[in-house]
């Protein structure tokens, strides 16, 4: 029986360990399913465990790699998807009781490309309600309940991909994928202290997957590390004729090797990411900008444009997730939803006129044009990714002081690849992240500095103690 | 805190924002984190709400005028608190709207549309094969 230590290697790690043939993929996946179907419902970080699809689809690897036919660093290696990718055959509940029973014919096209490249389905990762397409006051709008996070279970991971952030967090799967409208790979990474890159909008095929607002909903992978993260991209990446969203061929795939980071990257800080730090979050991010300044010499400081990205891109969702989700609203089973907003949200989403959809497609425009012309002095915007810790379970978010988040409305506004890796903790050993965004299609770049990043500092390397009680 | 603009979110924004936006916990208030919620044993919709934006009387006119479209299809769904409920958040609605609104375009600024056009369609298209959806209303 491995060690406890096992659960929380690299996916490259591990991978060695495959391809040499010292790491059974048979056995992997019967220790991570055994630890999910101990740890999973503490956490209740899974909507459901897959063990036969797990099982047949580790003994297909195993009998490939034996025979000498290995197909590279993520055959053998068990995983979470969430559950709003469609996998044939089984539940895919959008995390919502209305759809408590749908199942599909057909895989989503990210579960396929894992499946081709040997990558083993634990199951499917628990999550927000219509990952937040109708609107949540409470980390319990979720089939599941609220997703506790494994650093402390009296706070919660972060949504939408919540489960996704507590099963790599909590050492249940290797890696885990998620997806993000607007800050749903990016904040569970940073609450969960693990590494999730937000892909450049429509570099992984979105078909087979629920739909909240086609013009921002990205895929991407939740790991322990930046390689992890960019080895798990390239297996996920590339056009799709399923889905019109995705880019040209010749610039949708991706390939990584540690060697193709070659570049001398500019570097800037964000000055106006964040205006303050709460609960514990500003002395980690002081020493992490200290860090940063050493590892990225001549590292200068820029300010993201002030404009109504914020107004522009909630509308954007607003209106999307009202012709996505209409015959939810339409049906009236809006009211079968758990949480108290995401039961009437949606009436008044259908009500914006198709005049200020479009005034904010133009104001989203205008923004593209203007990050266009920061990247071209800079390669990566760095800023942390929450400029808090964790948040209580129980938190009411409709009695939180808001404030502003003009890197994640611009981010997901003009689509841009961002990476949230792990940056420090808070005296209550909560992590903190740090978020690395680069130009559109520029996801080499984002990825090259977070690992820069992690071969200079070993947070990514810390996890939670899961007590065995 | 204040936006970069001078503008200062509400809580209520918060929710609404929260509703779109899937990073719900990224605006909370840092006395909230270490403590528990009251409305974790109070139902929330009984929470009293704070005073909303102010509104140009045009701008609430229009407000009204979404609320009242909602009631009126959609009203016998809604009780009494949801119907408050929706008013305030539609007011936070509203000033994000008037602020997108006052933003400078010209007529020849393109749209950010992110669909392509269909050059060369399949010679068979892909279509999804039908869901079994047991919870999925029948008509929409």
């Amino acid at each position: 029986m491995p060690g406890e230590e096992i659960f929380y290697l690299s996916v490259s790690e591990l991978a060695k360990r495959i391809e040499s043939k010292k790491l059974s993929p048979v056995e992997l996946t019967k220790v991570f399913l055994d630890r999910s179907q101990k740890f999973g419902p503490r956490f209740n970080a899974y909507a459901m465990l897959t063990p036969e699809i797990a099982m047949e689809q580790a003994k297909a690897a195993e009998k490939e790699i034996q025979r000498g036919h290995y197909r590279g660093p993520l055959h053998g290696i068990p995983y979470a998807a969430k559950d709003l990718l469609a996998v044939k055959g089984i539940p895919t509940t959008w995390g919502a009781k209305p759809y408590a029973s749908q199942v599909f014919e057909y895989n989503a096209t990210v579960i396929d490309h894992l499946k081709n490249v040997g990558a083993v389905m634990l199951g499917k990762a628990s999550m927000i309600e219509l990952a937040g397409g109708s609107g949540y006051r409470f980390a319990s709008a979720s089939l599941q309940g609220e997703a506790k996070n494994p650093w402390d279970p009296t706070c919660w991971t972060c949504g939408s991909s919540s489960g996704s952030g507590a099963i790599v967090a909590a050492g249940l799967a290797a890696f885990a994928i998620g997806t993000e409208t607007w800050g749903s790979i990016i904040c569970p990474s940073a609450f969960c202290g693990i590494s999730g890159l937000r892909p450049t909008y429509g570099r992984v095929s979105r078909y087979g997957a629920m739909a909240l607002a086609p013009s921002m909903d990205k895929i991407g992978p939740m790991a322990r590390s930046a390689e992890d993260c960019a080895r798990i991209f390239a297996a996920i990446a590339g056009h799709d004729q399923k889905d019109r969203g995705t880019v040209p061929i010749d610039k949708g795939a991706f390939t990584y090797s540690p060697s193709v980071e070659s570049r001398k990257l500019r570097v800037a800080w964000l000055s106006n990411a964040w205006k303050s730090y709460e609960g514990g979050a500003g002395k980690p991010v002081a020493t992490a900008k200290a860090s940063l300044k050493k590892i990225f010499s001549g590292m200068k400081e820029v300010a993201l444009p002030v404009g109504p990205w914020e107004d522009a891109a909630s509308l954007i969702v607003q209106v999307e997730a009202a012709a996505s989700f209409r015959s939810l609203i339409r049906s009236g089973k809006l009211s079968d939803l758990t949480d108290p907003l995401a039961q009437i949200l949606g009436y008044l989403n259908e009500q914006y006129s198709a005049a200020d959809y479009q005034q904010a497609l133009k104001v989203r425009e205008i923004l593209q044009k203007k990050m266009d012309a920061i990247f071209l002095s800079f390669d990566v915007l760095v800023a942390p990714s929450q400029p808090i810790p964790a948040t209580p379970l129980n938190l009411n978010l409709e009695t939180g002081l808001a404030f502003p988040d003009p890197q994640g409305a611009i981010g997901n506004l003009c689509g841009l690849p961002a990476l949230s890796v792990p940056c420090g903790f808070t005296e209550k050993n909560l992590p903190i992240g740090m978020q690395f965004m680069a130009g559109a299609g520029d996801d080499i770049a984002a990825i090259q500095a977070a690992r820069t990043f992690q071969l200079h500092t070993d947070w990514h390397k810390r996890h939670p103690r899961i007590h065995q009680g | 805190m204040s936006a970069e603009n001078g503008s200062v979110i509400s809580r209520r924004e918060f929710a609404r924002r929260a509703a779109f936006v899937s990073a719900a916990a990224s605006f909370s208030p840092a006395e909230l984190l270490t403590r528990e919620s009251a409305a974790a044993v109070a139902p929330p919709l009984q929470t009293p709400a704070p005073s909303g934006p102010k509104l140009s009387p045009e701008s609430q006119a229009e407000m009204e005028s979404r609320v009242q479209a909602v009631f009126t299809q959609y009203g016998s769904r809604l009780s009494d608190a949801q119907k408050s409920d929706l008013r305030r958040i539609a007011a936070d609605g509203q000033a994000a709207l008037d602020r997108l609104r006052a933003f400078p375009t010209d007529n020849g600024d393109g749209p950010a549309l992110y669909l392509k056009p269909l050059i060369e369609r399949e010679k068979k298209p892909a279509v999804p094969a039908n869901a079994k959806f047991a919870g999925a209303p029948k008509k929409s």
